[in-house]
């Protein structure tokens, strides 16, 4: 068992670096200056000298040096026209530089702030976490509630389904506006405050009135997330718990004289869980990858925003830092799923 | 009821464009922008904020839906349930002779350029040869193919990767999308979760008594696949498809605000539902589609789960 | 006092500010020779004493004199120099800093020649003759040389040994020291590591969320008596937080979370200025702006080659109806890129180009394009050699400007109607960049910055600029630009401005629609609060808060 895990385990770092790889790659395949240059010259001011084509081209070739990016990208380059062919660059290239860095726990300085990219993620996280991680809690134990209730077939199963279906039509930007112009508008109900997380000159960290506050400031974004991801997770479940309520064993058990409940809680719910452990799955890295749309309209600092930021500005190293969090926290989550299935349901053997 | 409200949405689709709608829904009214529903100026429905009829809006966006998110939507479960399935089915156990790693090995040697082309081209002659004068007896040098690996890794790898920058990544190279485009975006990016769905699923329904039942009595291995076991693993995917349907109208909502969506003039209804953001006093442009979008995924959904109640009867 | 930001500065290196955000942070934080003033919207001496003497030397080189004020010191008491200037300077040449701009933009800076006696006064020696170096040589904020490089080790080497890239082995290695340094400094974000002679340190920066400045308890400036505005400082804490969204910033400016909401979305300050409830507790603003909204053509392309074609395009922009639409009446339609608000400069005798789509058929006409309708509707005319050439477009506009959305749509709306087809591309901003450099596109929308003091279109529109992205340049227009650079009296220099503006028109390389409006809301409880055309349209640190609010 031990080992099978070490093999299972060794396996999902090997895919993340080959992942990283490819997105660093990626991203740096059409990097330059360019992109990353200064505000753009739209401005009438400088010197009455015309920046020629010569001058322009010294000025972006000073920013690939500074950045590192006038080496060639990988070990080998493709060939450029049809005749040509691969041509080897030698160990001076961006990804070998990158990768020995890397394997020294260094993930390099941000473009845009100069940084250490460890820094930046480890700030964005400890935001992040405890706003997802609160909403991903809730919306798993809410969903499991709704659906083992749904399952008993009451009076209010149509409408609440109904309303669940609806709502997930409703797009998370929609959600969370919504709710601010409900809960945190003066001409509405003035109940939760609309943004960030409170000015730190308001109550001193460390103490209960700066969690109190901090929680208060989490009620409205936390409850866009779990709006946002409950039906999906509550229908999935429904479906498969109807499903296996059908089938023979849960006959048998209803003929052997078991109450309907405890067919449901002790028989169905076990395998029904199954498909949804797939998608339990995909929460994990959302986790860590934040939740972008919420962060930006609730004024909430975190990893949605860094990575989104990042992508915008081709800030490369926290992008693929970003990425490189991210796959790690799937694939840990994929490992999960795998013994999680395997205790859900024994007979699927591993395969290795 | 739910059937003659999707037929609507098609038929209006369809005939948008012989629809006598009062205003085009790509020429903006710069006298009247953002205006209420009912108010002067013979807008209906009201305008956006860009000054685009909401009517207009919504009958053409419809068209896209019904003829962008929805294929994508359905595109994207096919894929995924045929390869989730087969890789939930086989696993990484299926054998292939030598012959065929040759061949294959050889194509992506001349596909790729590398040096020597010859050698590649030799190759894969090595391997067609092998193939015909296979050998009776004596050892098949056949390797397992990872199936089930090689469909989750890459899988797992879009899903990782954010789809902000996969998207970047694809705008920037080919330098604007195209609805056909789109839909090939949106398909690439969806059918990973399908998959996951329908090979948890298969797995599952491998390990049941009548598969094996099946293998006892010689049927082939395909025909098992195809018509016992994928009817079963693809039942996920009834209720996954209203959801993937909103998920795909919320990513091309967001590719618009990104501006490597749709082109502006094609009307939809996310980014219409998005114009809200810059005018929350608007409701008008987010409460007509949000309805229009409720009734259709709540008549998805009672669609994709009517044939199951039919079948508890 | 809290005003909003819609973005994190990202980074306070006062030598290169990536965004508006971090250019007002420094505005606080530094102190230049000259800054502009609010209220006179014209650049007033700061750190200097008093505008610099102007000297021409033959007709190349311009000499102008410096003296800092003798008040003006760095936070440890030691007197701000001559020498920290030219320190700056040479910072702004030293390899492996984010400096390129600035290198760029002071290049025409040849030397700083110190006094003799005393060491506030000093001489820039400059390359070239123009009214405007007086203003441009006094745009960026002094650092302190002390504790930036303590060893002096940028001291061995003159300006002119610096600019000389690459640099000499043993210059070079010393220069790469002091960046070093400068670089950890500048990334520490530490008020204490790099000190300004401004009047407010940075007490807290939580990145997205806020960041707060004090105000230094004993500041240079509050000596002056009587203090000028760019050296006045009321408030005792600033805070500036973040806030991307308008509507939840709006929101927080309603509950009065926020103070001052600078640059709001048209439609947000109209829906509020209409609401009762926000009347009785907000005040409103609105000022001309130098940012005018422009489209420009790529000459480049054979089909817009000629003013002729682009004159008739120019005519399917409604400017007016966009005005309204999109701005709500405020802002102001223009006939070139001087704003109206500058009077003396703006050539009132010019009219707008009208929205005329019908006229501008007879335009293509003339341009020899003709109408047909096979193989495909749609406008031709014949290259001479080859297939003939059909007259078709692509707007390119980035993605996140809402205004330009129904800019491009109105376009193509209009000249669908005339039978040019028009193709829409909204872009992502570095895709755009690339574009715009590639010239990947036939017609851009985007907003063009100016100011009130300099008048320089070199890089904008000279032929031999390579940040001239239409490529339009005729020897007429380049001699005119290189006229008006190097005018030596404001009234030649409005001669030449306003043929400018004509020439402009009349080629059409690009399309001036209209000066976009600076609009504020700010709390009723703050008085002092100066709105004028200057970025960020406001000034922050004169304003001050009414103990009892106004009844």
């Amino acid at each position: 068992m031990a080992l099978r895990i070490a093999w299972h385990l060794l396996r999902t770092g090997l895919a993340a670096w080959a992942l990283v790889s490819v997105v660093f790659l990626l991203i740096h395949r059409d990097l330059g200056a360019v992109q990353l240059g200064s505000p753009d010259a739209s401005e009438q001011r400088g010197s009455g000298v015309p920046l020629s084509a010569a001058a322009q081209a010294a000025t972006e070739q000073a920013i690939d040096q500074r950045l590192g990016l006038d080496e060639p990208l990988f070990y080998v380059s493709p060939p450029a026209e049809a005749r040509a062919s691969w041509r080897w660059n030698g160990l001076r290239n961006q990804y070998h530089r990158w990768a020995t860095q890397l394997l020294r726990g260094n993930l390099g300085q941000s473009y845009r702030t100069g940084r250490a990219v460890g820094a930046e993620l480890a700030d964005a996280l400890a935001f992040t976490l405890p706003l997802t991680g609160l909403a991903v809690a809730l919306s798993v134990g809410g969903a499991l509630l709704l659906a083992l209730g749904l399952a008993g077939r009451p009076w209010w199963q149509r409408p609440v389904r109904a309303g669940l279906v609806g709502l997930q039509a409703l797009p998370l930007f929609g959600v969370g506006l919504l709710l601010l112009l409900a809960f945190a508008n003066p001409e509405a109900l003035d109940w939760f405050p609309g943004y960030g997380l409170g000015q730190t000159t308001d109550q001193p960290p460390g103490t209960w009135g700066y969690l109190a506050a901090y929680l208060w400031h989490l009620v409205l974004p936390t409850a866009a997330l779990v709006l946002s991801a409950l039906p999906e997770l509550t229908l999935q479940l429904h479906a498969s718990l109807v499903q296996e309520l059908g089938s023979h064993y849960a006959v048998t058990a209803r003929a052997k004289g078991l109450a309907e409940p405890a067919v449901i809680r002790r028989h169905a719910l076990r395998n029904a869980l199954l498909p949804s452990l797939a998608q339990l799955a995909e929460l994990l890295p959302a986790l860590v990858a934040g939740a972008v749309v919420v962060e930006v309209v609730f004024a909430l600092p975190g990893m949605g925003r860094l990575l989104a930021g990042a992508a915008v500005a081709r800030d490369a190293p926290v992008l693929v830092g970003g990425v490189l969090l991210v796959g790690a926290a799937r694939m840990l989550a994929l490992l999960a799923t795998d013994v999680l299935n395997f205790w859900a349901d024994p007979r699927i053997r591993w395969q290795s | 009821m739910a059937a003659a409200w999707l037929g609507l949405l098609v038929l209006v689709a369809v005939a948008a464009p012989w629809l006598p709608l009062p205003y085009p829904p790509n020429v903006p009214d710069l006298a009247h922008v953002a205006q209420a529903p009912l108010s002067p100026g013979q807008h209906w429905l009201g305008t956006d904020a860009q000054g685009l009829d909401v009517l207009s809006l919504l009958v053409y966006g419809s068209r896209t839906a019904v003829f962008i998110t929805f294929p994508a939507a359905v595109l994207a479960a096919m894929v995924g349930g045929v390869l989730g399935g087969a890789a939930g089915f086989w696993g990484n156990r299926v054998r292939a002779a030598a012959g065929y790693w040759l061949l294959a090995l050889g194509a992506a040697w001349w596909f790729l350029r590398l040096p020597m082309f010859g050698l590649g081209l030799l190759m894969a002659a090595a391997g067609v040869a092998r193939l015909l004068w296979r050998p009776r007896r004596g050892a098949a040098y056949s390797t397992s193919v990872p199936l089930d690996a090689a469909v989750m890794g890459v899988a797992t790898a879009l899903d990782t990767i954010p789809h902000l920058v996969l998207v970047l990544a694809i705008a920037a190279g080919t330098g604007g999308v195209s609805a056909l485009g789109l839909l090939a975006i949106l398909a690439f990016t969806a059918w990973s979760t399908p998959a996951r769905l329908v090979r948890a699923q298969m797995r599952r329904t491998r390990a049941l008594p009548f598969t094996e039942a099946a293998q006892a009595a010689g049927i082939p291995a395909w025909q098992i696949w195809l018509k016992h076991a994928m009817p079963h693993a693809i039942s996920p995917l009834r209720a996954a498809l209203p959801l993937s349907l909103a998920r795909l109208l919320g990513l091309e909502s967001t590719l618009s605000f990104l501006g490597v969506g749709l082109p502006p003039e094609v009307a939809s209804w996310g980014r219409l539902m998005a114009s809200f953001r810059y005018d929350t006093s608007a409701w008008w442009v987010f409460v007509f589609p949000i309805t229009i979008l409720t009734f259709s995924m709540l008549s998805l959904h009672f669609l994709s789960s009517a044939p199951r109640r039919q079948a508890a009867r | 006092m809290r005003i909003r930001w819609a973005r994190d500065p990202e980074t306070l290196d006062p030598l290169f500010a990536p965004n508006l955000a971090a250019f007002d942070a420094n505005n606080l934080l530094h102190v230049s020779l000259l800054q502009g003033d609010i209220a006179t919207q014209q650049l007033a001496p700061a750190l200097a004493e008093q505008l610099p003497t102007v000297q021409l030397v033959g007709d190349s080189l311009t000499r102008l004199q410096y003296r800092i004020r003798p008040a003006a010191t760095w936070d440890n008491g030691r007197a701000v120099l001559a020498s920290d200037v030219d320190f700056t300077l040479k910072l702004m040449l030293c390899p492996g800093l984010p400096n390129e701009a600035a290198r760029n933009q002071y290049s025409f800076i040849r030397a700083v020649l110190p006094h003799p006696q005393d060491p506030r006064r000093f001489t820039l020696l400059c390359r070239g003759q123009s009214l405007e170096f007086a203003q441009a040589s006094g745009d960026f904020f002094i650092l302190p040389e002390h504790s930036l490089d303590p060893r002096g080790l940028l001291r061995r080497w003159s300006l002119a040994d610096l600019q000389r890239q690459p640099l000499p082995l043993p210059a070079d290695s010393g220069a790469r020291a002091v960046a070093q340094q400068y670089l950890a400094a500048v990334a520490s974000r530490s008020s204490n590591r790099l000190s300004g002679c401004g009047p407010y340190e940075l007490l807290k920066w939580e990145k997205d969320r806020f960041l707060s400045f004090r105000r230094k308890p004993r500041w240079w400036g509050s000596r002056l008596q009587p203090a000028p505005l760019v050296l006045q400082a009321r408030p005792q804490q600033l805070e500036y937080v973040i806030i991307p969204d308008v509507a939840t910033a709006a929101l927080a400016l309603q509950r009065g979370d926020v103070d001052v909401f600078p640059q709001m979305p048209a439609r947000e300050f109209a829906r509020l200025r209409a609401a009762p409830a926000a009347r009785s507790a907000l005040r409103f603003y609105t000022s001309p702006s130098y940012d005018v909204a422009t489209a420009g053509f790529n000459t480049r392309h054979p089909a817009l080659a000629d003013a002729l074609t682009r004159r008739a395009l120019s005519r399917c922009f409604d400017a007016a109806g966009l005005l309204r639409a999109t701005q709500l009446g405020e802002g102001q339609r223009t006939v070139g890129i001087i704003s109206p608000a500058d009077r003396a400069n703006y050539n009132d005798s010019l009219a707008p180009v009208p929205f005329a789509p019908d006229s501008a058929v007879a335009l293509l006409r003339r341009a020899g394009w003709q109408r047909r309708s096979a193989p495909h509707e749609g406008w031709f005319r014949s290259t001479g050699r080859g297939a003939d050439q059909q007259l078709r477009l692509l707007v390119r506009y980035r993605a996140e400007e809402v205004l330009f959305g129904t800019v491009a749509l109105q376009f193509q709306a209009a000249a669908a109607s005339i039978g040019v087809p028009v193709t829409l591309r909204p872009t992502e901003p570095g895709t755009f960049a690339t574009a715009m450099r590639s010239g990947d596109f036939d017609v851009y929308l985007r907003v063009l910055r100016g100011n009130p003091f300099m008048f320089n279109f070199t890089q904008l529109l000279h032929s031999a600029s390579a940040n001239n992205v239409t490529k339009f340049g005729t020897p007429a227009s380049d001699r005119l630009i290189a006229a008006i650079a190097r005018a030596d009296n404001p009234a030649r220099r409005t001669a030449l401005l306003r043929q400018f503006q004509a020439l402009l028109q009349a080629e059409a390389p690009i399309v001036p629609l209209f000066y976009l409006p600076n609009r504020v809301a700010a709390n009723r409880a703050l008085t002092g609060l100066h709105v004028g055309s200057l970025r960020p349209g406001f000034a922050a640190a004169t304003i001050e808060r009414v103990a009892q609010p106004a009844p």
